[in-house]
């Protein structure tokens, strides 16, 4: 049985509501209050994760941590098809790399989220100014993927957990005050994420209209 | 130079590539913000990007192929016109047909999309722009001053060979064309064109990306050294006061616009298709279920629904009965009216509106009731709304836009040639017992409209969830009472005799009052009754309406008691 220590407005908890519920698992949720009651300080979830941050994820006895440990695991132990988390080597690094973007995006459009909207006490212009230097990079990249014939953040032809872990504090960047304006390839790789079979949403996040179906 | 709200300049706001099919892209220029987005039918929209409604933005909407849906709120514009469609939840189940959002002037060329700020001067293409085959770079967004970004650009040619400087902050440098686009006071996206297609595509852009980097890189470094530059503040026009309340469902009429008979053609045994074009761009935003007046060449007017999907404004399509008994109305149509002809029509009105929250919509169509509800079905269909849509025909030649239904992908069931009491018992299965947000729609003769309602009403469906559209009163009119009626708005106490109508002595007293049919059918004298007791005899209100005798078509009802106050 799975069970996720989960706050709602969490982009990284999202991360895997998202992938459990493109893989059509099912879970718990126990929800920890992060905002304003900092219960991811409590005891109680400092013995869950020492780390003292979420989300956190008990399937039976065993507890993970990290958002993208989790989607590596979540992947590699539940989706059959093995396309979300390959096993091939170089795939493995490519995805492993834009998970460490991944958390790049978290310490910058997150943190600038977190100050206007949860009043933390991080030095907001550094975090936007940071934001849109991994945007830049991204837009690029995709921007490029998109003459190549590469629709995702990795080469497979497929979404994989890099483009989960990348998601959610892309598309939550306004609330940082982050404009997604200068970033047209991000943009269209946004709808793309949101069109997945099995997607679905979060505050902040909405759906992506349908794409154009040629019959 | 210092850049102007009012700078009547095209600049390229997008590249061709970044529009592709149900996307929404979020552009700028000169400070104002653009939803930018192509339509099913391959036309580009460049509209203000904000819904009209509460100025969220529309890059963040969802694009329906024929129409622009807000997120937030669910409002919805057309294709082309812009104009708002839908509002949720609005009272009277009808939006405000004039309300549209502004639209900025646009074309697409060369690999880019164009717009400016206002219309006041033609697309003009920039010197040799037909002479190659352009190849679109990858825009380069930097955050600095437009003209310093065209200055630099300028820098990068060598001594002996220096940039031609074209108009619209934009310069020729070796063969490669570079535009300015000016987004703001400090902000610039750089938008290059090849002259022809390179032989390595990819090695190429990359090459000139790379350039564009390094040159974007060094304008910032230099621009945050400067003082910023104030922001062009670009004023947001609200909507009028009477476009954004509620308006009233009868509109008076008089604009009319004329329309070419584009194609006529015979779409079933007894229907007759027509197309009209407007002579020039593109014709009003309409509803799905709604019609227009068409006036004919001997001075009649008759109603025809338009059977188009969401934003298709090019032409509409219009299906007409052959009818052997025809007053005069269609048979003038379909006798002597040929293609190429010039038609006078009035805009889009809509007595039938179709409610886009429900869980089920189910649509009946008798004959030639098909015209409203196929537009309905269309308008579902690219939502991807659950529907059905029954059709009954006597025999399968009367089947009229067949290839049109084919193409739906919703259920569309066409019941040929069943005697009288299946049709019921075949309504009654379509329809099944009522639950919450769910809608029927009829159109057809009198005798299935009666089947529906009364069929509907036993399976537990209430008045507001049954809508229908009568295309005549079949009912004989008794006009033998005499009565007053008191105008409160007017002030005025007028004496209707037997034999007259209320409309015919309100317009002989001078007053200039809205109406169509004239036969109680259409809704358009709708007018709203303060006292007295009404003697209901058109086919328009439903039961509930005409219990409530708070409301009246002035064109064939009366009065049971000796006076009516009517709020005219």
């Amino acid at each position: 049985m799975i069970t996720l220590y989960d706050f709602e407005l969490s982009g990284n908890c999202y991360k895997l509501r998202l992938l459990m519920s493109i893989l059509k698992l099912r879970y718990d949720i126990v929800p920890v209050d992060f905002y304003p009651g900092r219960q991811h300080k409590a005891d109680w979830f400092l013995k869950l994760n020492p780390f003292g941050q979420l989300p956190v994820l008990k399937d039976d006895e065993l507890v993970l941590s990290d958002s993208g440990a989790i989607l590596a695991y979540l992947a590699k132990k539940y989706d059959e098809a093995g396309l979300w988390f390959p096993d091939d080597p170089a795939i493995t690094a490519e995805i492993l790399r834009w998970h460490a973007v991944a958390d790049d995006i978290t310490a910058t459009s997150s943190a600038a989220r977190l100050v206007l909207g949860m009043f933390y006490d991080f030095d907001l212009e550094k975090a936007q100014k940071g934001a849109h230097r991994i945007f830049r990079l991204m837009d690029e990249h995709l921007w490029f993927g998109e003459r190549e014939g590469r629709d995702w953040l990795c080469s497979p032809a497929h979404p994989t957990t890099a483009d989960i872990a990348c998601f959610p504090y892309v598309m939550l960047s306004e609330e940082g005050g982050i404009s997604r304006q200068d970033y047209p390839a991000l943009r269209r790789w946004t709808d793309r994420v949101r069109r997945i079979p099995g997607f679905m949403v979060m505050s902040g996040i909405f759906p992506a209209g349908r794409a154009l179906e040629t019959t | 130079m210092t850049l102007s709200l009012s700078d009547p300049t095209w600049y390229p706001i997008a590249s061709s590539e970044d529009l592709p099919f149900r996307h929404v892209y979020q552009g700028q220029l000169l400070g104002r913000e653009l939803a930018v987005w192509r339509a099913d039918d391959g036309n580009v929209n460049v509209w203000e990007n904000r819904c009209l409604h509460r100025g969220v933005r529309l890059s963040i909407g969802i694009n329906e192929g024929g129409e622009l849906k807000c997120q937030y709120h669910g409002w919805r514009y057309a294709n082309r016109s812009a104009g708002c469609t839908y509002i949720p939840a609005h009272p009277a189940d009808a939006p405000a047909r004039r309300i549209e959002n502004r639209t900025y002037p646009v074309r697409e060329a060369y690999g880019l999309v164009w717009s400016s700020a206002n219309n006041d001067i033609a697309f003009t293409p920039f010197p040799g722009a037909d002479s190659a085959d352009w190849f679109a770079l990858r825009p380069m967004p930097a955050n600095a001053a437009p003209e310093d970004v065209h200055a630099a650009l300028v820098r990068l040619a060598p001594d002996d060979q220096p940039a031609e400087l074209l108009p619209g902050l934009a310069l020729r440098l070796d063969g490669t064309l570079y535009f300015v686009q000016p987004v703001d006071a400090g902000r610039s996206v750089i938008r290059g064109l090849l002259a022809g297609q390179p032989d390595d595509a990819l090695t190429t852009l990359r090459h000139y990306n790379e350039i564009l980097t390094k040159l974007r890189d060094r304008l910032e470094r230099a621009a945050a050294r400067k003082p910023a530059p104030t922001p062009l503040q670009p004023i947001f026009e609200k909507v009028a006061v009477d476009l954004a309340t509620m308006p009233e469902i009868a509109i008076p009429r008089g604009n009319t616009m004329p329309v070419v008979v584009k194609r006529k053609w015979t779409s079933a045994d007894g229907v007759i298709g027509f197309e009209l074009a407007a002579r020039d761009g593109h014709l009003p935003t309409f509803q799905p279920g709604a019609h227009i007046d068409v006036h004919l060449p001997n001075g009649l007017i008759r109603q025809y629904s338009i059977t188009n999907g969401p934003g298709e404004l090019m032409s509409y399509i219009i299906g007409v009965k052959q009818e052997s008994a025809s007053k005069g109305g269609s048979k003038i149509l379909v006798d002597t009216v040929r293609e190429g002809d010039l038609l006078s029509i009035s805009e889009p009105r809509n007595n039938f509106p179709l409610r886009r929250d429900a869980v089920r919509s189910v649509l009946i169509a008798g004959g030639i009731g098909i015209t409203p509800l196929l537009s309905m079905a269309r308008f579902l269909d690219k939502s991807s709304l659950p529907y059905e849509l029954h059709y009954f025909t006597r025999a399968g030649e009367q089947v009229a836009f067949r290839g049109d239904l084919e193409a739906l992908h919703g259920k569309v069931i066409l019941h040929t040639g069943l005697p009288r009491a299946e049709i019921a018992s075949t309504i009654a299965t379509a329809l099944g017992e009522w639950s919450r947000a769910q809608h029927v729609y009829v159109c057809g003769p009198s005798a299935m409209l009666e089947s529906v309602r009364t069929t509907a009403a036993a399976q537990g469906w209430p008045d507001e969830a049954i809508h229908f559209e009568y295309f005549k009163n079949d009912k004989v009119i008794d006009d033998s009472s005499s009565f007053e009626i008191e105008l409160a708005r007017s002030a005025m106490t007028l004496h209707v005799p037997s034999g007259r109508t209320i409309l015919e002595i309100m317009r002989e007293n001078g007053l200039t009052v809205p109406s169509s049919c004239e036969q109680g059918a259409c809704g358009t004298c709708l007018t709203t009754v303060m006292e007295g007791e009404v003697d209901h005899q058109d086919v328009y209100l439903n039961d509930s309406e005409k219990r409530s005798n708070a409301c009246m078509m002035t064109c064939v009802s009366r009065a049971k008691s000796a006076r009516l106050v009517l709020d005219i």
